[in-house]
């Protein structure tokens, strides 16, 4: 019996999956085990598994096209079967093209939606093309409800610029509401009509987007590097570009945290040249385990045993209650480089307060590699109570974060910069840092959150204390 | 002047006005005279209208139905009261083959103004033949009229409107509401058939809902409410005619729109409803009506099990909070 490979469901609130990647062809053989494809969901980069012995039959669903979970991906051959039993549909035997054929001039440069085995000892034979649905919005239909698709109208909001929220990604009302920045609140305000002019591919959705929060490079565009149109002529060409899973997820997630969760932020400079001096001293006598700390490394450290001391601070709004957490989990925010589609993640240092510092410099490095190379599990994203954004390394002297729920905080972290300083009186040169706290006011008050950054303030100044 | 009495003293009070008023009104059923009414709802009538108009039959629906139905032929006004519309399915021939008809059948020449009543859905432990919600059935019929009181205010202004109908008009009322009290007004005053009202004001979501099921509504917008939705709710009060325009306004202002009916699911008053609010409403529609029901089950006799069958306001919150995408 051939055996259909369908989009697995990663995630409880996966609807649809993406393939980024085909790691095996028409013909392979493969075991159980063994990882067949790379899927994008709406959190995350996933390894897809193959639960049998057998040859791939034929790649169904090609590579950047989202399916629905359950869709047919592939079909594969038992062990014992013959391959051409196994191929969809059979029909008269008729010459299979060599896999290096050139591809017929007149014929249009399209990609095959199914992608044949080929070989001697295969009965290849063509098959109906029996692509997975393609994306609604490739048949130029969207998924929206009908109010929404009439404000958006009314609003001119482009439909393509809008991630939906409701169920299998239909646009609903509040998604529009959003985008236009009408909330519950303004909307009796708002007169029919008086939306924005009309949305060009930089869309109110995106324009209004908050700032991104955590340290994004420089070029955050969610583009391939190798998809930048070329500028003719002078200036830059204007473009549009379809929302990946994570950068629907980042507007989702970020808009509901900025309009949501009551934001303050309370600011502390920090004296850092005992933690410059620590630092130098330690990664000398570190080199020769080849193990250099960073300042981040330093900073979450830190925080974290600030938490252990100001435990009302490691909670999260529960609705009807505060749920205070038993674990310092410290996100880490990591930026991803643009030829992986750019965008951020936030990576987990679980049980920081209870990791020496060469732990966490070494599960921050490999997070970091993996966000950056073959993407974090959800598990690896999960559970976070905290989290660290640092844009020191850009020379950022502050900044404020947005608050990546369901933690109540977030620290924004800038640069170690040189300045002049007064020590007992006298202006020397000295080491500072800001760090600015995001707060929760429906958990976190002032006076806590102040309280927070002094112990923080005590660790960093006296690092010592953070080796202990 | 209001004064705050029972849903059945302010039955009494409709059927009692009216008979003062017109020598043509009687009431005639099972137990309504010397036993002052299974459910006391015509105490003390037999007393003050004597045996020709506050009349006992033997058990025997579809002999008095009819028996009432051809009164009206001869220009009388019936009440006839079956002691739960449960009973009312043996004279189905009589309440939905004739009274509905006989205009028409009669080419005009004999109208059938006649009300039905008596108490609907669960009583309460009644078991599955005496729980019977009918509103759905007979509401199919062409040539009724339907009203569903939910409070005595309602209850008395609507059955005097129907005593003055010229057509057949089924008044379903539940016993569970029986004793509850609300303000009414002394003397006369009529609640027109065919106008919804706004029961609570909302602007989250609309509850479409009718007799039993406003109350269920209401203890679900009290939950919701404390979540941060704000349910509007709209009690329908007659079947038929259908107030849609009030339910249209409604809708049009939330977007949303979850129906609570009694009965079962299936080609019922629900479905009615959302099948018009989809074609009316349909550019204003966040999300697809929602229904919330009995359970599609014959009703239980357990306790337990006939309240988890009901359209309870578990079932309300669950499907408001779907319809809205706060699930």
């Amino acid at each position: 019996m051939p055996i259909d490979i369908t989009m697995p469901r990663l995630s409880d609130t996966m609807e649809t999956g993406t393939i980024v990647k085909w790691h095996v062809a028409a013909g392979d053989a493969v075991s159980a085990g063994d990882v067949i494809a790379d899927v994008e969901t709406d959190k995350a980069t996933m390894e897809m598994q193959c639960y049998d012995d057998g040859t791939m039959v034929s790649i169904v669903v090609n590579e950047g096209s989202p399916v629905e979970v359950g869709t047919v991906v592939a079909v594969m051959a038992e062990e014992d079967e013959d391959i051409g039993d196994a191929t969809p549909k059979p029909a008269a035997p008729a010459t299979v093209p060599a896999p290096s054929q050139e591809p017929d001039p007149a014929a249009p440069a399209v990609e095959p939606d199914v992608i044949e085995a080929g070989g001697e000892d295969v009965a290849s034979k063509p098959v109906d093309s029996v692509p997975a649905d393609p994306p609604l919005t490739m048949r130029g239909h969207v998924r929206i409800s009908p109010v929404a698709r009439r404000i958006a109208d009314e609003h001119g909001v482009d439909l393509a610029s809008l991630a939906g929220s409701g169920p299998m990604g239909r646009i609903v009302k509040r998604d529009v509401l959003a985008a236009v920045g009408i909330t519950k609140e303004t909307a009796a305000a708002v007169p029919p009509g008086a939306g924005l002019s009309p949305a060009s591919p930089a869309s109110p959705s995106i324009s209004n987007l908050p700032t991104t929060p955590v340290d994004s490079s420089s070029t955050s565009m969610p583009v391939k590097a190798s998809d930048i149109p070329t500028p003719s002529g002078y200036g830059l060409q204007p473009w549009s570009e379809p929302l990946s899973g994570m950068r629907q997820t980042i507007a989702r997630r970020l808009v509901e945290s900025k309009t949501s969760i009551p934001h303050y932020q309370v600011s502390m400079v920090f004296d850092m040249d005992p933690m410059v001096q620590m630092r130098t001293q330690l990664n000398e006598q570190l080199a020769k385990h080849e193990v250099k700390l960073s300042m981040n490394d330093l900073v979450v450290r830190c925080c974290a045993l600030a938490m252990y001391t100001n435990p009302l601070m490691n909670a999260s709004w529960g609705g009807d209650c505060i749920n205070y957490h038993g674990d310092v989990n410290v996100g880490v925010a990591i930026s991803l480089p643009p030829e992986r589609g750019g965008g951020l993640v936030v990576a987990t240092i679980r049980n920081a307060d209870r990791k020496s510092l060469r732990v966490i410099n070494q599960e921050s490095k490999e997070l970091s590699k993996k966000a950056r190379t073959k993407g974090l599990t959800i598990d690896e994203m999960a559970d976070s109570t905290f989290t660290v954004s640092n844009l020191g390394m850009f020379g950022i002297d502050n900044f404020t974060a947005i608050i990546n729920p369901p933690n109540s905080a977030i620290l924004a972290v800038g640069a170690v910069q040189q300045k002049p300083v007064v020590r007992n009186g006298e202006v020397v040169v000295g080491h500072e840092m800001t760090a600015t706290l995001s707060n929760d006011h429906r958990v976190v008050d002032g006076a806590t959150a102040a309280r927070y950054l002094s112990s923080l303030k005590e660790l960093i100044e006296n690092p010592g204390m953070a080796l202990v | 002047m209001a004064r705050e009495i029972e849903f059945r003293e302010a039955l009494r009070e409709a059927m009692s006005e009216e008979m003062r008023a017109d020598p043509r009104v009687y009431l005639i059923g099972e137990e309504v005279a010397d036993y002052n009414g299974a459910y006391k709802v015509s105490k003390g009538m037999l007393e003050e209208f004597g045996p020709r108009r506050i009349i006992d039959t033997p058990i025997s629906e579809s002999g008095f139905a009819g028996l009432g139905i051809g009164s009206t032929m001869l220009g009388l006004r019936p009440i006839v009261e079956f002691m739960s519309w449960s009973f009312s399915l043996v004279a189905a021939d009589q309440i939905l083959n004739n009274a509905p008809k006989m205009l028409y059948m009669s080419g005009g020449q004999f109208g059938c103004p006649i009300v039905f009543r008596g108490n609907d859905g669960a009583g309460g432990q009644l078991g599955s033949t005496h729980s019977w919600c009918v509103e759905s059935l007979y509401a199919n019929v062409p040539g009724l009229k339907m009203i569903i009181p939910s409070n005595p205010h309602d209850a008395k202004g609507l059955l005097k409107s129907a005593i003055r109908d010229d057509n057949p008009v089924f008044c379903l009322e539940s016993e569970r509401l029986l004793s509850v009290k609300g303000d009414v007004p002394e003397g006369d005053y009529v609640v027109p058939i065919g106008e919804a009202v706004i029961h609570r004001e909302g602007t989250d979501c609309t509850l479409v809902g009718f007799g039993r099921t406003v109350y269920f509504c209401e203890q679900a917008a009290d939950e919701l409410a404390r979540e941060g939705i704000s349910c509007e709710i709209l009690d329908m009060r007659s079947i038929r005619p259908l107030d849609l325009d009030a339910i249209i306004r409604s809708v049009k202002k939330t977007n949303y729109c979850v129906v609570v009916d009694q009965s079962w699911s299936f080609a019922s008053i629900g479905s009615e409803v959302a099948a018009e609010v989809h074609a009316a409403c349909f550019d204003d529609l966040d999300n697809h009506v929602h229904r919330v029901h009995n359970d599609d089950v014959p009703a239980p006799y357990s306790h337990d099990l006939e309240q988890e069958m009901l359209p309870n306001a578990r079932k309300i919150c669950e499907a408001v909070r779907s319809v809205t995408y706060n699930a």
